[in-house]
């Protein structure tokens, strides 16, 4: 006897179907109503408000494709990393480098390689936005599905290994679930850089030439720059707007549904989070059974492909063995011919004469290194509160979540000018400004990682402890910031890792045509690729910033990791 | 012939600096149609060897046979069941207990048949679409079964399956997985089960190999031959634990 399904009333069902065409038309209208107005690249931009929601459309959709490239990117790169320890030894390395290199360190490279490589034309430079963007995106999110999957209990691996699941089953079964509420916080998360960048990507400039793309950023920017503070609040509330709108209809849905994805070991009541797509579904409309309804006969048809099971063998067959080295062979033959390559470049744009301000590079670094420590030292000081806060409360992560969101999404690079000089009148003193910059730049991500590590306490460790007599505090000690470890180190990593890239523009910029700069590692990087262009210059402080990041994450970071995981695994 | 036999198995694992012996030379057979229990205290490597039988694990030295041939790999006739359950907490209890059969490519309507069946003779008739994290202990272990039945597989192995469950649970599973085995449409009829709980053992099977721990090895091959169902409170039932223990003590 099957268990009785509710079926829909077919109006209802229609309408849920209406829905789903309705947005996916009006998306695609959007799209092509905009593509007609792509024109010549225009050297300066119009400031008028009637162009707003164009630009914000252009701004929309670079994000979009971003993220998409973003996602693929993650789950292969962060699959391949947690799947095989020999993998892992350099490709969690590779992703910490990439993670320092800051994103403008990126812009003489894409704009020269995009460029050239479309011939000059717009698509070039969109090509090369969309790539900035991917940049400030990708490396978090393939954290944290290698988090994720490493995660994952002994148990489960053995169940799967020994009932014969492999190769895309197993992917879909296992790792992509086990990757999803890392998945979705990462995604929040990534958008909120996407945005933060989104100022810094659109306005690209190198030496003498500028490239400016219509979109929100570079809208703001031309609005701060000429003072124009009306079209610069409308500016930012069309921002808000779209990430209040993607919040209620994206995020909130989808973290509702990550929460299926969690492992838990008691039996819990499931806590009735409200969002809209609940509301909905009370009202008949079931998304799910839609999508599950469009897409069986596809399954089914797909089912009766033969499929054999693969079990693990224990001695590979000889041929199968023989195509891997080949494979690998290739594979390192290639990566050796471009390390090569790039190790000329290198070389020969070393060999050059140094300029003289490259003296100044460890003491700048050394600054540097200070202001991030004190930021990181704030960040730390008010988002564990916060979390351990709200590990007590779910109310209190409802309402601090969304609001995080909303309050991180919002470019602070936008109101650097207006941050910096109220600072300056206030204090005089420039160091702070970039301190209260480089602080928004990393705090974020701490906050999310930190929230999401405590949505992963599982409920009956709190249970157990509180049934002890365990004290808020005794509980905190004992339990959630144990539980939270690899979640705040991931974390510190992050915001390490946003750190440097808000040091870029944390340390000096122009405001009605004044430069307002401090001693540091990014001013010298800022300086050598706004003004002067030097090639040699801009890659010295890029290799050192990338050799002490280095250093930090294999000397600190990467066994503090290590210890973490080993110790705070939750695993039965 | 017999189903499985295992020849000089030893299994060494190298823990930092040392190598420690888990398995030393085991050998024994395993015939059709029996329900056979591991004992030994913990660290006697039961659940070590449990998986060497299934294909999960290889041997440092010596061989496994299945049906006479050399196994090298996963063994797809045996199937498994966890201390733990190990259910997938994103899949309800149809997809978890469908999950050996996607995997050799059952069509789908063939799966939910062969779900629907085993599903229902654990006893979960219309829980079909909850969530692991909806059951209990008992509940979950169920659909252990259901998942290892559905296979069809000549042999089921189990680790310690009603250790994570409390009593009363444990007592009736033990009774349902005794009269399942019993049936004549049940596709297994072959069991394997390890367990520390020697009252257990001597319940439910026909033949109980206790081991020793450090290295681990076979100590004893005793042949039940009390009649089912068993009674506790019988002199024979205590007589056999008793004489079990004191095995399992002097090796200590």
């Amino acid at each position: 006897m099957a268990a009785m399904k509710v079926r829909l009333p077919m109006i209802r069902r229609m309408l849920g179907w209406l829905s789903w065409f309705a947005a996916l038309a009006g998306l695609l209208a959007l799209f092509f109503q905009y593509r007609h107005r792509a024109a010549i690249l225009p050297p300066h931009l119009s400031v008028a408000l009637g162009n707003l929601p164009y630009y914000a459309f252009c701004s929309f959709y670079r994000m979009l494709v971003a993220y998409v490239f973003s996602l693929l990117f993650a789950i292969a790169y962060g699959l391949n990393a947690a799947a095989s320890p020999r993998r892992e030894r350099f490709l969690i390395p590779a992703i910490d480098i990439a993670q320092s290199v800051p994103v403008v360190g990126f812009f003489p490279a894409a704009i020269y390689f995009f460029v050239a490589l479309f011939n000059g034309s717009r698509l070039g430079v969109e090509m090369a936005a969309i790539f900035l963007i991917f940049t400030s995106q990708a490396w978090n999110m393939a954290l944290g599905v290698y988090e994720a999957v490493k995660t994952i209990p002994a148990d489960s691996l053995e169940a799967l290994d020994a009932f014969g699941v492999k190769g895309w089953l197993r992917l879909k079964r296992l790792y992509l679930p086990a990757a999803v509420p890392k998945l979705v916080y990462n995604s929040i998360l990534s958008w909120v850089a996407g945005w933060y960048f989104l100022i810094a990507c659109e306005i690209i400039a190198v030496g003498p030439a500028h490239y400016r793309l219509p979109g929100l950023g570079s809208f703001l920017m031309e609005a701060a720059d000429k003072g124009r503070s009306g079209e610069l609040v409308a500016g930012l509330a069309m921002l808000l707007a779209i990430i209040l709108v993607m919040d209620v209809f994206v995020w909130q849905p989808l973290s509702q549904w990550a929460a299926k994805f969690r492992y838990e070991f008691a039996a819990s009541q499931e806590s009735g989070a409200v969002g809209i797509f609940t509301v909905l579904e009370d009202w008949g409309i079931n998304f799910r059974h839609l999508f599950r309804a469009l897409f069986r006969p596809l399954i089914g048809l797909l089912g009766r492909l033969p499929r054999k099971p693969a079990y693990p063998r224990w001695h590979l067959e000889k041929p199968l063995r023989l195509l891997k080295w080949a494979a690998l062979a290739l594979g390192l033959g290639l990566l050796g011919y471009i390390l090569i390559d790039g190790m000329v470049v290198l070389i020969r744009t070393l060999a050059r004469p140094w300029p003289s301000e490259a003296r100044l590079i460890p003491l700048a670094a050394l600054a540097s290194l200070a202001r991030l420590l004190l930021a990181y030292l704030i960040s730390l000081a008010w988002t564990l509160p916060c979390a351990l806060l709200a590990a007590d409360s779910p109310r209190f992560s409802r309402i601090v979540a969304p609001l995080a969101e909303i309050a991180g999404s919002m470019p602070a690079t936008a109101l650097f000018p207006v941050l910096v000089l109220f600072v300056i009148r206030l204090t005089g003193n420039m160091n702070l400004a970039a301190v209260l910059l480089i602080l928004t730049g990393m705090q974020w991500y701490l906050l999310f990682n930190l929230l999401a590590g405590v949505r992963q306490v599982p409920t009956d460790l709190l249970e157990a402890g509180r049934s002890f007599g365990l004290s808020r505090l005794g509980t905190w000690r004992k339990v959630v910031i144990p539980a939270l470890m690899p979640s705040l180190i991931t974390g510190s990593i992050t915001a390490w890792g946003g750190g440097w890239n808000a040091l870029i523009l944390s340390e000096y910029f122009i405001y009605h045509g004044r430069h307002y700069q401090v001693l540091g590692l990014g001013a010298l990087l800022d300086r050598a690729t706004y003004e002067s262009g030097n090639g040699t210059l801009i890659l010295l402080s890029l290799l050192s910033m990338v050799l002490i990041v280095m250093a930090l994450n294999r000397l600190f970071w990467r066994p503090l990791y290590q210890f973490c995981t080993e110790r705070f695994r939750v695993d039965y | 012939m017999a189903l499985l036999e295992l020849k000089a198995v030893s299994k060494q694992f190298s823990r930092g600096r040392g190598r420690l012996l888990v398995l030393d030379s085991i050998s024994t057979t395993i015939e059709q149609g029996q329900f056979i229990a591991m004992v030994g205290p913990s660290g006697c490597g039961k659940s070590t060897l449990l998986r060497i039988m299934n294909g999960l694990i290889p041997p440092s030295a010596g061989q496994v046979l299945y049906q006479g041939r050399q196994i090298d790999g996963i063994n797809p006739e045996c199937a498994l069941v966890f201390q733990s359950f190990a259910l997938l907490p994103w899949l309800s209890v149809k997809a978890n207990v469908e999950m050996g059969l996607e995997a050799r490519g059952v069509p789908l309507v063939e799966r939910e048949r062969r779900a629907s069946i085993y599903i229902d003779k654990v006893g979960l008739d219309g829980f079909e679409e909850a969530y692991p994290r909806e059951l209990s202990g008992g509940m979950k272990q169920r659909v252990g079964f259901a998942r290892a039945l559905a296979v069809e597989p000549k042999v089921l192995l189990m680790d310690e399956p009603f250790s994570a469950l409390d009593a009363l649970t444990a007592i009736s599973l033990r009774g349902e997985l005794l009269d399942m085995w019993q049936l004549p449409d049940m596709p297994v009829h072959t069991m394997v089960m390890v367990t520390h709980i020697i009252e257990e053992a001597v319940e439910l099977a026909d033949r109980i190999i206790v081991m020793a721990a450090s290295p681990g090895r076979i100590v004893a091959d005793l042949q039940i031959e009390l009649p089912r169902p068993r009674d506790k409170r019988t002199e024979a039932f205590n007589s056999l634990t008793d004489r079990i223990f004191s095995l399992i003590e002097e090796r200590a």
